[in-house]
C-alpha cells in the first residue's frame, strides 16, 4: 500500500503533535501546519491525500482553508476533515463547497480520528508499531 | 269691597268721567254760551275720571312694588310663598313677568354652575396633561406626540437629542420640518391613518446619526379621538400618535458579546479538555514509545489541567468582583515574588513558542499591601496575553520598578507582539471586548485584562499602565502604592 501523506494543521501545539503521532503511529506520512495560511501553502505544494484542520486557526480558518483548497482544481479534490472546539454547526452549503467531509468535535478521541481518516480514505492502518515524534 | 272690584269700579268712573268731559267739551265748541248746569256736570265728570285714575295708578304701582321687593329677597328660585302674587287687576302681567324672572334666574344660575363645572374640568385637564407632561419628560426613550394633522404636539429631551432638533423651536411644527428619517415620519403617518381605534405596532428601525447607526425599538400608539355625542357608533378616527423609541443598541451589543462570550468560553474550555483528553487516551493505547514520551504526555496532561484552571478561575473571579462578592485578603506582599511565581507558571506556554522569558525584579523588601492570589492572576493574565499575542520566537519581559519618591511600585510586562490598532485601546479593558485586527492571532474569551483592570483599579485602588504600537509590541502594567 501507497504511504498516504496527511496534512495536520492546528495552532493548538499539544493537538497537532498528538494527532500527528497518532497518524504516524499508524504508518501514515504526515505534515504540519500551525496556521491556515502555511498549511495552504503546503497543501498547495505538496497535494496531500488528506486535510485534517482545526476550524480556528489564525490568519485563515480551518474553513477559509477549505474553501480555497476546494476552488484551486489541483486541490479540489483533496477530503477535508474540520476538527472544531466549539461545538460548531456547518451548513451544508458551506460543507459542500469546501470539501469538508467529516467533522469532529474538540474534545475528541484520537482513536476515534484514526477510525474516520482510514473510512475517509478507504485504507486500513499499517499498525506497523512505528512511533513518530511527539 | 274687594281690591278687584275697587280697581274695576276705579277705572270704570276714570273712562266715564274722561267720556262726559268729552262731551262736555263737543257742546261747548258747538255752543257758545254753556249753561252753568252743563259746566258743573263737566267739572264733576272730570274730577270723578281724575280721581279713578289716580286709584288705578296707586295699586299698580303698591303691586309692582311688592314684587321688586320679593324679587330682590329672593336668594334664588323664586319661593312658592313668593310666587302668591295679588289677584285680580293686572295680576296676569304681574304672573307673565313673573315667570320671566324665574326663567331667567333659574338660567342665571345654570350658567354659573356651569361655568363652575367647566373650571374645574378645566383644573383637573390642567393636572392631568402637566402629570402626563412630567412622565413624558422624565423618560429616558425617546417620545414624539404627534396631532391629526401629523404636527409635533409634545417631545421629550431624549427626542430631542436623537433627531437632533431644538425643543421648544419644535412644537406644532410639520414632523417633515423636525424629522429628517423619513423612515419614521412614515411610521407615524402609517400608524396616524391606521383603523382609527387605538392600535399598537412595534417596529425594530435603525437610525443615522451622527455619533453612527443606532437600533431603536420604535412602538407606535394610534391615539383615537373621542366619538361624538351624536353618533357614538360611528369612529372619530384618530386623534394622533405617540411614538416611543427605545434604543436598543447596547442592548444588542451586550447580547452579542454575550453570545460570542459563551461560544469563546465554550472554545477555550474544550481546548485544553482536548489535550487532556487525547493525551490520556494515548498513554491508555500504549501510544507513548517509551518513558520519556510518557513523561512528556504526563507534563502536558498537568499543563492543560493548570490552564483549565486558570481560565475557570478567571471566570469565577471576574463574576466574584462584579457582584462584590469576592473575599480579599490584603497582607504586605512583594511584586518581585509575584512577578517570579507567575513567569514560572507562563514559561511553558512561552517555551512552545520559542519565546524568550525575562525579568528584571526588586529586592523583596518593597512591598505592597495586596491579595496575593489576586495580584498573581493579574499578573499571569498580562504574561499570558503576552505570549499570546507575540509570534514565535519573539521576546517578553517583565519588570518591576519603584517610584520611592511617589511611594509606587510599577509592574510592566514588555512584549515584542503584534501591538494593538490605536483605535481599539481604550476598549481593551472592556469586558468580552477583543480587537478584531488580533483576535485570529489567538483565541481568548476577552475577559483576561477586563479582570485585571478590576483586580488592579477596583480591589486595590491602583492603576493600569499600557502602551502599544502596532507590529512592534506592547506594554501593559500598573502601579500600586508601596506599604510603609
Amino acid at each position: 500500500m501507497t504511504e498516504k501523506t496527511i496534512l495536520v494543521a492546528d495552532d493548538e501545539t499539544h493537538i497537532l503533535n498528538v494527532v500527528s503521532l497518532k497518524l504516524r503511529n499508524a504508518g501514515f506520512n504526515v505534515l504540519t501546519a500551525q496556521d491556515g495560511q502555511e498549511a495552504l501553502d503546503i497543501a498547495l505544494a505538496e497535494h496531500p491525500d488528506l486535510v485534517i484542520t482545526d476550524y480556528h486557526m489564525p490568519l485563515l480558518s480551518g474553513l477559509e482553508l477549505s474553501q480555497r483548497l476546494h476552488a484551486e482544481p489541483s486541490t479540489a479534490a483533496i477530503p477535508v476533515i474540520l476538527l472544531t472546539a466549539r461545538g460548531y454547526h456547518l451548513e451544508s452549503r458551506d460543507t459542500e463547497q469546501s470539501g469538508i467531509l467529516r467533522m469532529l468535535s474538540k474534545p475528541f478521541s484520537p482513536r476515534h480520528l484514526l477510525a474516520t481518516v482510514t473510512e475517509v480514505l478507504g485504507t486500513t492502518p499499517m499498525l506497523t508499531g512505528t512511533t513518530g515524534e511527539q | 269691597m274687594s281690591r278687584t272690584k275697587l280697581v274695576f269700579a276705579a277705572t270704570l268712573a276714570t273712562l266715564a268721567g274722561g267720556a262726559a268731559s268729552l262731551c262736555w267739551a263737543f257742546v261747548h265748541a258747538t255752543n257758545a254760551s254753556p249753561s252753568p248746569r252743563a259746566l258743573l256736570a263737566a267739572t264733576v265728570c272730570f274730577l270723578i275720571s281724575a280721581i279713578g285714575g289716580i286709584a288705578v295708578m296707586g295699586i299698580l304701582r303698591r303691586d309692582c312694588n311688592t314684587l321688586t321687593a320679593r324679587l330682590r329677597a329672593s336668594d334664588g328660585p323664586l319661593q312658592p310663598a313668593a310666587r302668591s302674587l295679588p289677584q285680580g287687576g293686572f295680576a296676569f302681567l304681574q304672573r307673565a313677568l313673573t315667570e320671566l324672572a324665574d326663567s331667567a334666574e333659574r338660567a342665571v344660575h345654570d350658567a354659573a354652575f356651569r361655568t363652575k363645572e367647566l373650571e374645574v374640568q378645566l383644573k383637573v385637564a390642567t393636572a392631568e396633561r402637566q402629570h402626563a407632561e412630567a412622565i413624558i419628560y422624565s423618560i429616558s426613550d425617546a417620545v414624539l406626540v404627534t396631532d391629526a394633522f401629523d404636527e409635533l404636539v409634545l417631545a421629550n429631551d431624549a427626542a430631542a437629542r436623537t433627531f437632533g432638533f431644538e425643543l421648544g423651536a419644535a412644537t406644532h411644527k410639520p414632523l417633515d420640518q423636525v424629522l429628517h428619517d423619513p423612515m419614521v415620519i412614515g411610521m407615524i403617518r402609517q400608524a396616524r391613518r391606521g383603523e382609527g381605534e387605538s392600535s399598537r405596532r412595534v417596529i425594530e428601525h435603525t437610525l443615522h446619526t451622527g455619533t453612527g447607526d443606532r437600533t431603536f425599538k420604535v412602538t407606535l400608539s394610534a391615539v383615537a379621538a373621542p366619538k361624538s355625542a351624536a353618533a357614538p357608533e360611528r369612529s372619530a378616527g384618530p386623534a394622533g400618535v405617540v411614538a416611543v423609541l427605545h434604543d436598543m443598541t447596547r442592548e444588542k451589543e451586550v447580547a452579542e458579546m454575550k453570545n460570542d462570550f459563551v461560544s469563546m468560553v465554550s472554545h477555550e474550555l474544550r481546548t485544553p479538555l482536548a489535550s487532556i483528553k487525547a493525551y490520556v487516551e494515548m498513554l491508555i493505547d500504549g501510544e507513548a514509545r517509551d518513558v520519556k514520551a510518557q513523561g512528556e504526555f504526563y507534563e502536558v496532561i498537568q499543563n492543560e489541567a493548570n490552564r483549565l484552571g486558570r481560565l475557570i478561575d478567571n471566570i469565577l473571579s471576574i463574576a466574584r468582583i462584579e457582584s462584590g462578592l469576592v473575599r480579599v485578603t490584603r497582607q504586605p506582599q512583594s511584586l518581585s515574588v509575584i512577578v517570579k511565581d507567575a513567569i514560572e507558571v507562563i514559561a511553558p506556554q512561552a517555551k512552545q513558542k520559542q519565546i524568550a522569558l525575562s525579568e528584571k525584579l526588586t529586592p523583596v523588601f518593597y512591598q505592597t499591601l495586596a491579595d496575593r492570589d489576586m495580584l498573581h492572576q493579574a499578573v499571569l493574565n498580562l504574561l499570558s496575553n503576552a505570549v499570546k499575542y507575540t509570534p514565535v520566537g519573539g521576546a517578553v519581559s517583565a519588570e518591576v520598578d519603584v517610584n520611592e519618591a511617589a511611594r509606587k511600585v510599577i509592574v510592566r510586562i514588555i512584549d515584542t507582539g503584534v501591538g494593538i490598532p490605536p483605535k481599539d485601546l481604550p476598549f481593551v479593558f472592556d469586558k468580552f471586548y477583543r480587537a478584531e485586527a488580533n483576535s485570529r492571532m489567538a483565541s481568548g474569551t476577552g475577559l483576561g485584562l477586563s479582570l485585571v483592570k478590576h483586580i488592579i483599579e477596583t480591589v486595590h485602588h491602583g492603576r493600569m499602565l499600557l502602551e502599544s504600537q502596532v507590529g512592534k509590541g506592547s506594554v501593559f502594567g500598573f502601579e500600586l502604592d508601596l506599604c510603609e
